[in-house]
């Protein structure tokens, strides 16, 4: 392979792409190019299998117009730049970086104030790998996307990190390996539309509207991803919408307005769901599924600490689920069965029903009075009355009664207990000062009358 | 009755020195009264072993991840909270000055030179140190022990807690005091108390929520609804403190965010400060009039 290096003085500021483009033109296909270090104004179009190397002190600014970077020819690696300024009118799309053929390799790129951050369009083949995209300081209703692929088959997406755009979406698009990728402050973290056989690992996504969101896209594994606080107007951790052979094993899913969200997945008559060693805690919902939804294997679970474990979203419940494989259910944190011959299996089936809850999915507005005294006198009132409770949301067979090894990246923290501490050292010592002090009998001035003074203080004391 | 001789000497002694001075005086002989008395030092037990309790029993068992935001153990403690707090406040009030007034000794306490105002505010301040000390006390336990188990929750989120749950003590106290005003004996002004309890805790809130289905109230007077109630307005500070939304209330809470945005903490706050306002002026008004005692 021909290496062109070309080496310059770092250019002064204010320098065009075009001198970029004058590099490009009189190398040869398949050339190395490192760029002289500063900033470039402008946009460029490589249309030549060229590697484009900015060794990271290069920065191409489109000046807030149009796409900043196109790549029109298979075999482009672009490496090691800094791309800002793109247009900002969704209906041209414009992008950071857009690729029109693949493959081509995007890496170490830093994508700022771009709509789109990267954009492949049929580019199959192609990887994007370690880069950085930071969407324009739009409200989100008219941000583009982080990353998106149309029509690109067998693309590698891995170690980029995304925040403030919209998606990172994949649009008809098999066979992909998305992994260990960043994504919070958008809308989706992770979107797939009508895109198959993918396998989606260890990725981060945190405090977006939707963590991961598959939508009519089968065989897809979700593995050791880190779901975290995602919280918007529908606010899941994974959602899953009319997919088939869906995997979802071994995620963390926290803090999130709700953890799993299954909207008639599988689909197809003959396809199944796993849903197995996630790790689903703290969410305001663990599993929210459609009354359709059927024929999913809920196992091995743990489902800790959720406000309501699970739910039906609509009437009716989740019967047409399993939630044991084998003999062996999930772990629910407020199962209060029992396990009588050790084995960690409980000897009485979880079968939550709550009558607040059940009154909240007809009645949404009474979420108000979540976490009061009014709710606690309601479920008690069911239990009084057994008459009054709704049938169970679902039934576990054989619940854990032990915490399973999810492998869940899960990441404990003790941070702040030091502080707390502390803040409960200085609570304790001034109450105990201001009870010392003001609780004293008064000590009277020397003008007062002693005697008298004594016998309150001995009153007091 | 020789502790208040003590104090009639010292309000004596003082009240040529001022209005405030009176006040003061009156407040530290009613905070150590109250530190003396039974319900007090029994309020403060329990206050401080249930919060134990529910510190315990919200972070045993899963260990802890030191998330941000609205945890179980908040929610648990902000349930504690809401029950026992303004119990505690509402009799506190309630027993004071119809107390004396049963006693004889409130005739006594006016025959000195104090204004009639001043006594209603040294009772209201003596009482509000003590209950703020027995609910920092309680939370004081609950800290280190939320400490020890490794912090579930922020400190910032926590002494949000604690300052929103001393203005809700402070808010029912007022209401507490007022009730003990118009109350000829002591026992009918715990019974109002009591009842005043009932309502603010369990029966305005469900009575909402029979409301909200039967009548179905659109989102905007289900808010303004519930906000009168200084319980829930209460819960509501706590929660938009610490997770800037209210969004884990549902569809009401999603309104108000968006209605309301930042001016949201500063509405929910002055509900309670209402709350705490205006039935103590009521109280010193009415206490003010002829033939009270």
């Amino acid at each position: 392979m021909p290496l062109f290096v070309l080496t310059m003085s770092a250019r002064a500021l204010g320098a065009s792409t075009e001198e970029i483009a004058r590099l490009i033109d009189a190398a040869d296909a398949g050339a190395t190019l490192v760029v002289p270090p500063g900033v470039y104004e402008g946009h460029l179009t490589i249309k030549k299998a060229v590697t484009l190397d900015g060794d990271g002190r290069v920065t191409i600014d489109g000046g807030g117009e149009g796409t900043v970077l196109t790549l029109l020819a298979p075999g482009i690696t672009i490496r090691g730049l800094t791309i800002r300024g793109s247009g900002s009118g969704v209906e041209r799309e414009p992008a950071g970086v857009r690729a029109e053929t693949g493959p081509v390799i995007i890496e170490d790129v830093r994508v700022e104030d771009a709509l789109f951050g990267i954009d492949l369009r049929e580019s199959p083949g192609s990887v994007i790998r370690r880069n950085v995209v930071r969407g324009k300081h739009l409200e989100p209703g008219r941000r583009g996307d982080g990353i998106r692929l149309w029509w690109s088959h067998g693309c590698t997406v891995e170690e980029n990190d995304v925040a403030g755009s919209r998606d990172m979406v994949f649009w008809y698009s098999e066979d992909l390996t998305i992994a260990r990728n960043t994504v919070r402050d958008s809308r989706y973290g992770l979107h797939f539309m009508y895109s198959h056989n993918t396998h989606v690992s260890e990725n981060v996504l945190s405090n977006n509207s939707v963590g991961v969101y598959l939508m009519y896209s089968n065989s897809i594994t979700l593995e050791r991803n880190r779901l975290l606080n995602n919280r918007g107007a529908s606010g899941y951790g994974v959602g899953l919408k009319d997919c088939d052979d869906i995997v979802v094993t071994s995620n963390a899913i926290l803090a999130n307005r709700v953890g799993l969200y299954v909207d008639n997945s599988p689909s197809s008559a003959d396809s199944t769901g796993v849903i197995s060693r996630n790790y689903i805690a703290f969410n305001e919902t663990g599993l929210l599924a459609t009354p359709i939804t059927h024929a999913n294997a809920i196992s091995e679970n743990a489902f800790v600490e959720n406000e309501e474990q699970a739910a039906s979203h609509g009437r009716g419940d989740l019967s047409r689920n399993d939630f044991a494989v084998n003999g062996r259910g999930n772990f629910w944190s407020d199962y209060a069965g029992f396990d009588h011959d050790g084995d960690a299996i409980g000897e009485v089936a979880y079968e939550p029903r709550s009558l607040f809850f059940h009154l909240l999915a007809s009645e949404p507005n009474l979420r108000l009075f979540i976490h009061s005294p009014a709710q606690q006198a309601i479920e008690f009132t069911a239990r009084a009355l057994p008459e009054l409770q709704p049938t169970p949301i679902l039934t576990d067979p054989s619940p854990l009664t032990a915490l399973p090894t999810t492998g869940a990246p899960i990441g404990m923290s003790s941070k702040g207990s030091r502080a707390m501490g502390a803040l409960g050292a200085a609570l304790a010592g001034v109450s105990a000062l201001v009870v010392l002090s003001l609780g004293r009998a008064p000590r009277l001035a020397p003008t007062g009358h002693p005697e008298r003074a004594t016998g309150g203080q001995e009153a007091a004391s | 009755m020789s502790t208040l001789s003590s104090v009639s000497i010292e309000t004596g002694r003082r009240s040529y020195s001022g209005f405030g001075a009176s006040v003061a005086a009156l407040a530290r002989r009613e905070f150590r009264d109250a530190l003396s008395s039974r319900w007090f030092i029994l309020f403060t037990i329990a206050f401080a072993v249930l919060t134990i309790g529910v510190s315990f029993v919200s972070l045993s068992g899963v260990g802890s991840h030191g998330f941000s935001g609205f945890s179980k153990t908040s929610a648990g403690l902000l349930n504690l909270i809401m029950l026992i707090v303004p119990l505690m406040a509402l009799i506190a009030g309630a027993g004071t000055i119809a107390g004396e007034r049963e006693r004889g000794t409130l005739v006594y306490l006016l025959s000195q030179p104090v204004s009639r105002t001043e006594v209603v505010l040294g009772k209201y301040v003596g009482l509000a140190c003590a209950l703020c000390c027995s609910l920092c006390l309680g939370f004081a336990v609950s800290a280190a022990v939320i400490a020890w188990r490794a912090g579930g929750v922020g400190v910032a989120a926590f002494s949000l807690l604690i300052a929103t749950t001393c203005a809700l003590a402070l808010a029912m106290l007022a209401v507490g005091l007022l009730l003990s005003i118009i109350s000829r004996r002591a026992n009918v002004a715990v019974g109002l108390g009591l009842f005043v309890w009932l309502v603010a805790v369990f029966a305005s809130d469900l009575g909402l929520m029979a409301g909200t289905v039967l009548f179905r109230l659109r989102v905007q007077d289900v808010f303004a609804l519930a906000i009168v109630n200084p319980l829930q307005a209460f819960k509501m500070a706590v929660i938009v403190g610490m997770n800037a939304s209210l969004d884990v209330l549902g569809p009401v809470g999603a309104y108000a965010t968006q209605s309301f945005g930042s001016a949201l903490p500063w509405m929910l706050w002055s509900v309670i400060v209402l709350w705490t306002v205006v039935p103590l002026s009521l109280g010193v008004v009415l206490f003010a009039r002829k033939g009270s005692i």
